[in-house]
């Protein structure tokens, strides 16, 4: 089965950006011992990595992602 | 035998979890097996997590460092006063003496010690930086609050040299509840001194 098909390589892709974002970011702040460091870690690199897993939890819940669901051909009408 | 320091453990775990996120993206088939879930759970949760409080814990530690607060151009002249020859600048007497820790000079002295006292001056620290960068930097800086006996008694309160100042012991009470302050009632009020550095000798140490 084709995975990329499937949605879930998209759906991981996203979030990895955003992580991989964010781990950088902090890598580059920890080599900098100066005030704005800490903002550039705090602010940007936290923003980042939250998105980042927040998305993929997301994606956990749904792997699929919504647009490409099935409509339900429930009973219900 | 040189063992890593904690700062270079989180180097190399920063550096796995990057590789470990990239082949999970651009291997998305991995996730396909249970293992390749485990491992992408890994990678897109607990090691960012992981990184993240151990980066913050880091960055903590490195915001006490003296070379961190006088990084700031308009902190340049307190570091300075550090080194005056001048054993009255009460600064200068506990930085030059080792009484307090030289790598976290400013810190010691400008924390506060009660109840997330470390956390509160680390908010009043992102407030500096607002202004230092956003706002109008006043001339002279000033404390944001009145110094406070309280981080004076720290370190003196029961200590042999403090005590046997009988002017301590009289007014022990009025020190404690800052009715009398440390620094601003007469006794030790040489603190940085900054606007009066053009008149002083500096100590350069040997090492």
């Amino acid at each position: 089965m084709n995975i990329e098909a499937t949605g879930i390589g998209r759906s991981l892709r996203l979030p990895g950006i955003l992580l991989i974002s964010g781990l950088m970011i902090e890598l580059i702040s920890l080599l900098w011992a100066k005030p704005l460091a800490f903002i550039l870690f705090a602010f940007v690199g936290g923003g980042l990595f939250l998105a980042g897993i927040l998305l993929y939890l997301r994606s956990l819940i749904s792997p699929s992602g919504p647009a490409e669901r099935t409509p339900c051909h429930g009973t219900n009408k | 035998m040189h063992l890593p320091t904690p700062g270079d453990l989180l180097y190399a775990l920063l550096l796995i979890s990057i590789v470990l996120v990239v082949v999970v993206v651009f291997r998305p088939g991995i996730t396909n097996s249970r293992e390749g879930k485990i491992l992408a759970f890994l990678a897109f949760f607990i090691l960012p997590v992981l990184c993240m409080f151990w980066g913050a814990s880091e960055h903590i530690d490195r915001s006490k460092q003296t070379q961190f607060c006088l990084s700031c151009h308009v902190m340049e002249a307190y570091g300075k006063s550090l080194y005056v020859d001048d054993p009255s600048y009460v600064p200068a007497a506990h930085f030059q003496n080792h009484r307090i820790p030289v790598d976290e000079a400013c810190y010691t002295c400008h924390t506060d010690y009660a109840m997330y006292g470390g956390f509160r001056a680390k908010m009043q620290g992102l407030q500096h930086i607002y202004v230092q960068y956003l706002g109008t930097i006043p001339n002279p800086v000033k404390l944001l609050t009145p110094y406070n006996n309280r981080e004076c008694l720290h370190c003196h309160l029961g200590a042999r040299s403090f005590e046997s100042n009988p002017i301590h012991v009289t007014l022990l009470d009025s020190i404690k509840t800052n009715q009398t302050s440390c620094v601003t009632s007469g006794c030790h009020d040489t603190v940085h001194n900054v606007a009066n550095q053009k008149n002083v000798k500096f100590w350069s140490p040997a090492q």
